[in-house]
């Protein structure tokens, strides 16, 4: 009986069927911008709002995913002006910087030398596959060192993604 | 260090493992980056298709343009220009262009529109351009 039993098992082992099943992906060429943190003023003297750490703030935080590599460049304006606030009689000097945060791959390691600043922007040229993190540092400081008045004070960082 | 502080050390780490993954991405995407065009229906107009998804929960909005190698806009049609999207929402648009102003047409690009209530202290836009080669 117990031959049999070892014959039948064999049997049935012998028809088993191996099925390969595929399973398939497309990576698609693309580049995604994520708003990782989107930074918040901090308001260490009276005429001035800053992002800085130091100052209170949080920095914001962009990240870009790319696919492909130098097929994309990466454009962050920083505000030169409140997207709302309470009324302000006085001029408002802006000033913002762009750094690298963090990469995911060591080839990245060039972009912040190799960065171009103009007036308000700060462009960089993506030449490696994978993801950058960048940060802006904000400042808009009240003209005459006059306080800023009280209220809810917003801008707007522009990230771009432009194809090559 | 003790046992007590390596613990200690091990489950702060994995709190902030645990927070850092529970971060809510918020992310705007469009496709393909080097769009082809083909005939339309209409003679004279060629059309593309895009696709734009958004995750980001804080946008509603995308606007759609179009722009020569000058940043200058060119006309284009599609059914909406500001295109009304969910969060974790996709949508294919067609894009049409004349002929004739498709050889200047270098940038076809998607930015988000934040609503200015919406925006506290510092908002981030994004905008994305696919280039037409």
């Amino acid at each position: 009986m117990k031959n049999v039993l070892t014959v039948v098992a064999a049997t049935l082992a012998l028809n088993v069927m191996a099925t390969d099943v595929p399973v398939q992906g497309n990576v698609q060429m693309r580049c995604l911008i994520t708003t990782d943190i989107p930074g918040v003023y901090g308001n260490p003297t009276p005429h001035t709002l800053s992002t800085a750490v130091a100052s209170g703030g949080v920095l914001p935080v962009v990240r870009y995913d790319i696919t492909l590599a130098d097929s994309y460049k990466a454009k962050i304006t920083t505000p030169t002006s409140f997207s709302s606030s309470p009324a302000l009689i006085d001029t408002v000097t802006w000033t913002g910087s762009t750094a690298v945060a963090q990469t995911s791959d060591a080839g990245m390691s060039g972009y912040e030398a190799a960065k171009v600043t103009y007036d308000a922007t700060t462009e960089y040229d993506l030449t490696v596959a994978g993801s950058t993190w960048f940060s802006a540092t904000l400042s808009a400081t009240n003209g005459y060192d006059k306080a800023f008045p009280g209220g809810v004070y917003s801008a707007v960082l522009v990230a771009e993604c432009i194809a090559k | 260090m003790n046992n007590r502080g390596v613990t200690i050390l091990i489950c702060t780490a994995v709190f902030i493992a645990g927070l850092i993954l529970t971060v809510d991405a918020k992310a705007h995407e469009m496709t393909p980056t080097y769009p082809k065009f083909e005939s339309s229906f209409v003679s004279g107009v060629m059309k593309t298709k895009m696709r734009l998804f958004n995750r980001r929960n804080d946008v509603k909005y995308y606007e759609i343009g179009v722009f020569d190698s000058e940043w200058k806009p060119v006309p284009f049609v599609t059914s909406y220009k500001l295109l009304q999207m969910d969060y974790l929402e996709t949508v294919s648009f067609d894009l049409y262009i004349n002929t004739k102003d498709l050889s200047n047409s270098t940038y076809i690009c998607s930015k988000s529109k934040l609503i200015k209530s919406d925006v506290i202290s510092t908002g981030i836009a994004s905008r994305i351009c696919s280039k037409i080669k």
